[in-house]
């Protein structure tokens, strides 16, 4: 799908794991769910290929970042549920404090 | 580059495979049909909302793939963390580790070593073309079955009437005096090789290529026409530096000129697999040449000389061909009724080489490979088996371990993996010890292979069959040792609940104890009758060191000369014999010097038949047959012999002078028992030969050659009983080998195209004799020790395994007050029994194999007490050693941990 602000997108599907994890800090969720709400926080700006969400959650529970496992959607269908562990939350606080400090530097230099 | 392709792709779908598989096509179908009922919702149609939720996924092959690569990646991570793990575990325990790659590297690596021989022996056909079509032919009386070689005049018949054969070629082994300069113009010098003499189309039949210049054709045929010669690739290499312009060079072969023609293909070391390699192929059409005044090989039936390869018929089976043949035979046994009678032939495959059927038996040889491949495939079998139970000991010690990774998710693929990793590591210093002992094949061949005048030997090579072989092997006993107590560690900790709770141990849990302990009793009896075997051959090489030879063999020079392959007469032989020692004698640094032929320790010898009144003996015509040599003046004093009655030959002991002779102590008494032998009289041949008479006794002296015949031993003048093939011994003061260049130089003063040969010191002569026990001592030493290993480790492991599965009785013992002293006792007692019986059941079996071996033993009794104190009181020392350390991580125990431990 072509992504509506292709530069600002490019820039962030580096950072899906990121996202990941920033959805995921809010509460457990399956996969659909999480490509779902990374839409609305990012109010529809950001829309990544929904696919490659996957390949990106199980590097994350490779890593430890993440854990699932089966559980019932509200709607009673079986869904793979994922959950941030203790791991994930400090690599994630780390991370954002990078974009942070990443996203200043480049506005200081751009607004100079 | 395909094959790596073809390996990933297999990888690949290994990966598609299970439950991570299914997983993630669940996962995308739940996403899809959440996107699809979410576009519904807001109103899309359902088509054209399924048809966008796929859009909008992107490709899913695409996803697919990217999935499956992480988990490659996955595995190779976990992977690598594995054999990191298995690395820090081999660093705590580097004694297990050595023991491991020890055992495992030598029972791999003999498997390759035999599998070597075994491959170069049965399965290497000579580097023909289409050796598969090739048999070899053999004549066999259809009366006794015996097999033997076919006759000129019937190979011919048989090569140009049967029409059972594509072709047929033949050849016969001869001795060769070769002069040959290494390039034209260098100095020549004379060596004696062995060669083939072969029929025309030899070469064409067997379908093989020169390696340079050309091998026989037809043209080749007419006798006494083509003085051509064909170099083996080897004797091309070594002689003549590979250079290609020997082609064209002329070299003399007994005494002819002949223009070496071409280079055989490498590796053809002749047809035979038993049989001297041959230098050189000359063609029949040579024989008179090459063979002058023997009897002439190309005359005659039946019997023969010719070593047949024929080339099958295109489309034709051996049955089919063995059928034409006989008929062919018969036909040749009604027509030469007196030299073919019960004339028949038998055809042998010729991938399992073209020796003498009577000689070399093809089934002796498939079961004797069979064996060998056997044994040393079971004593790997019984390593791994030790291996695996070291493994699972280990493993039963790391249960807690294991049953807490279990509960914390880890899957029992994943614990399998690792412990597979583990045994992985393990072997890899065993499989590198193995590549490097593979290598040694061809070196143990020199060993193993008796020396003689020309090189025999199945040339057993390490190439890549070997090396496949060997890995294969490695790989067989990584999973055996390694797979086994993987599957089985991962399991008995899954569900202790469920176990406890139904009161049964899980299955497999606990190892036959008997099994294991039958094992492990075995392998101590093996190792006790090794030991003793071992042991015996040492001790036996020792005293034979020592023994008396009854001659002098220090500082005395040994050369051969063969005066028969320069078509010497009886006349101009003995004036060489005479001119040689004079001169010699007259070097500096010589005390003596005299002809003789066989010499102690040599590889031939030769036999006479003696008859004399009253003599001891079986025969029916009264005839006593004894060893003999033939020898020079002086030969008592320069041998060193002790002169115990008459005197030493003189150079008046000639022709016209009454026939003399010398006889060893122990043919004395049997030819004349209670006589003095000075002046007696024995008759050469039988009762009517020519009158021998003693003029002196020498005391015994060891003689070890091919069917010698103990201490009996004639000694006769060469000047009156002439021999073409005789050894010049010089004894000088000091350093023997320091003459050699001058007495060369005086063989090559009286004929430089004499070639010398056998050159070495008489001490080296007895050293090589005894080589074949010293390669017995140093065989049984090294696969004692092994054993003995092997059984160590096997008893460690038991011992090690009962503690580790006993840790909670330990436990409870000493929470009841035992003293370690006392839990030593009772683990040391079980390991104990185990070595006992193996020790009794060893001694009774290497009592019986010591009786069978006493003919080899130089000197010492088969019951050799020192021996059988020694090698068991090493066993005991093993099996305490091998029960002690483990026995003492038991005493080591905290109570508390122990009873926890379950």
């Amino acid at each position: 799908m072509a992504l509506r602000h292709p530069p600002e997108s490019d820039a962030l599907r580096g950072s899906i794991d990121l996202l990941v994890l920033k959805a995921l800090s809010l509460a457990p969720m399956h996969g659909w769910g999480i490509g779902l709400r990374i839409q609305q926080i990012s109010n529809g700006r950001l829309e990544v290929n929904q696919g490659s969400l996957y390949p990106a959650l199980q590097r994350l529970e490779h890593r430890g970042d993440i854990e699932s496992d089966w559980q019932s959607t509200e709607n009673n269908r079986r869904a793979r549920y994922y959950t941030i562990t203790r791991q994930g939350r400090k690599a994630l606080g780390e991370e954002v404090d990078k974009w942070k400090r990443f996203a200043d530097t480049i506005a200081l230099i751009l607004e100079s | 580059m395909s094959l790596l392709k073809g390996l990933t792709a297999r990888a690949r779908s290994l990966l598609a495979s299970g439950a991570s598989e299914a997983r993630m096509e669940e996962e995308f179908r739940f996403h899809l049909m959440m996107e699809t009922e979410r576009l519904v919702a807001a109103g899309v149609e359902p088509v054209e909302a399924r048809r966008r939720a796929l859009v909008a996924f992107g490709g899913l092959d695409q996803h697919r793939e990217a999935m499956r690569d992480g988990r490659g990646a996955r595995l190779l991570a976990d992977f690598l963390g594995d054999v990191r793990y298995a690395l820090r575990a081999m660093r705590r325990s580097p004694g297990f580790a050595l023991a491991v790659a020890i055992t495992l590297g030598v029972g791999i690596g003999v498997n390759g070593i035999v599998f070597g021989f075994v491959d170069s022996l049965l399965f290497r056909p000579i580097p023909a073309h289409n050796a598969n079509e090739l048999v070899g032919v053999f004549t066999l009386d259809t009366k006794s079955g015996n097999a033997g070689l076919l006759a000129y005049r019937d190979y011919l018949d048989f090569r140009d009437q049967s029409g059972a054969f594509a072709g047929l070629a033949g050849a016969a082994g001869i001795p060769l005096n070769l002069v040959a300069g290494n390039s034209p113009g260098a100095p020549a010098a004379a060596d004696m090789v062995w060669g083939e003499m072969v029929t025309e189309n030899f070469f064409s039949v067997l379908g093989m290529r020169a390696t340079i210049g050309r091998l026989f054709s037809a043209s080749d045929a007419p006798q006494g026409a083509n003085p051509f010669a064909v170099l083996s690739y080897e004797s091309w290499k070594l002689r003549f530096h590979g250079d290609s312009s020997v082609v064209g060079h002329v070299v003399r072969l007994n005494g002819a000129e002949f223009t070496i023609t071409g280079v055989a293909p490498p590796g053809f070391k002749g047809i035979r697999t038993f049989g001297f390699w041959p230098e050189m192929w000359v063609p029949v059409g040579m024989h008179d040449v090459v063979m002058p005044g023997s009897k002439n090989l190309l005359q005659g039936r039946g019997d023969g000389w010719i070593y047949v390869v024929g080339r099958m018929n295109a489309g034709w089976t051996m049955q089919r061909t063995e059928r034409a043949a006989g008929l062919f035979a018969s036909r040749l046994a009604r027509e030469y009724p007196a030299s073919n009678a019960n004339f028949g032939v038998t055809l042998l495959p010729g991938a399992g080489g073209f020796d003498h059927p009577g000689f070399v038996k093809p089934r002796v040889l498939v079961l004797a490979s069979a064996m060998g491949l056997f044994a040393s495939i079971v004593t790997l079998l019984i390593i791994c088996a030790n291996l695996a139970n070291m493994q699972l000991a280990r493993a039963a010690a790391r249960a807690h371990e294991i049953a807490i990774r279990l509960s914390l998710g880890c899957s029992r693929a994943r614990l399998a993996r690792q412990l597979l990793a583990e045994a992985m590591v393990l072997a890899v210093p065993g499989a590198c010890l193995a590549a490097a002992l593979v290598r040694l094949g061809p070196w143990l061949e020199q060993y193993m292979v008796p020396h003689l005048q020309f090189r025999v030997g199945i040339g057993a090579t390490v190439d890549d069959r070997v090396f496949f072989f060997t890995g294969l092997v490695a790989i067989l006993a990584v999973v055996l040792f390694g797979l086994a107590p993987a599957l089985r560690a991962s399991r008995p900790a899954l569900a202790p609940s469920s176990a406890s709770v139904i009161g049964a141990r899980p299955r497999g849990a606990r190892p036959r104890p008997r099994m294991r302990g039958l094992l492990v009793v075995t392998q101590l009896a093996m190792s006790v009758i090794l030991l003793v075997g071992g042991t015996l051959f040492v001790r036996s090489m020792f005293v034979a060191r020592a023994m008396d030879v009854g001659f002098d063999p220090s500082s005395r020079l040994l050369l051969s000369v063969n005066v028969g392959l320069q078509n010497y007469d009886e006349a101009r032989g003995r004036r060489f014999y005479d001119d040689v020692l004079t001169r010699t004698r007259s070097l500096a640094g010589v005390i003596d010097a005299t002809w003789m032929f066989p010499v102690p320790f040599d590889t031939y010898g030769r036999g006479m038949t003696l008859y004399a009144d009253g003599a001891r003996t079986n025969a029916k015509d009264g005839t006593v047959i004894t060893d003999a040599s033939y020898v020079g003046d002086a030969f008592v004093k320069t041998l060193g012999l002790r002169l115990q009655q008459g005197r030493d030959f003189t150079i008046g002991d000639s022709v016209g002078a009454p026939l003399a002779m010398v006889v060893s102590r122990s043919l004395a008494t049997r030819l004349w028992p209670g006589k003095d032998p000075v002046g007696q009289r024995a008759r050469l041949g039988g009762a009517a030969g020519p009158a021998l008479i003693a003029v002196g006794v020498v005391g015994d002296a060891t003689f070890i050659s091919i069917g010698g015949r103990g201490s009996d031993r004639a000694y006769v003048p060469v000047r009156q009983q002439h021999r073409d093939w005789e050894t010049l011994i010089v004894h000088t003061r000091g350093e023997p080998m320091r003459v050699l260049p001058q007495v060369r130089a005086i063989i090559a003063g009286v004929d430089p195209t004499l070639p010398t040969f056998g050159v070495m010191t008489l001490q080296q002569s007895v050293e090589s004799g005894f080589s074949t026990s010293r390669m017995a001592a140093s065989f049984a030493g090294f696969f004692a020790a092994l054993a003995l290993l092997i059984a160590a480790v096997g008893l460690y492991a038991v011992v090690a395994g009962s503690v580790a599965e006993r840790t909670r009785e330990i436990g409870v013992r000493l929470a009841l007050g035992s003293t370690p002293g006392g839990v030593l006792r009772f683990i040391m007692g079980g390991g104990a029994r185990l070595g006992a019986w193996g020790l009794g059941i060893g001694i009774v079996c290497a009592v019986a194999m010591a009786r069978l071996m006493g003919g080899l033993l130089y000197g010492l009794s088969p019951s050799d007490p020192v021996t059988f104190v020694l090698a068991p009181l090493v066993l005991v020392l093993v099996v305490l050693a091998a029960t002690y350390l483990p026995a003492r991580r038991a005493v080591k125990l905290d109570p508390i941990a122990a009873l926890r431990s379950e």
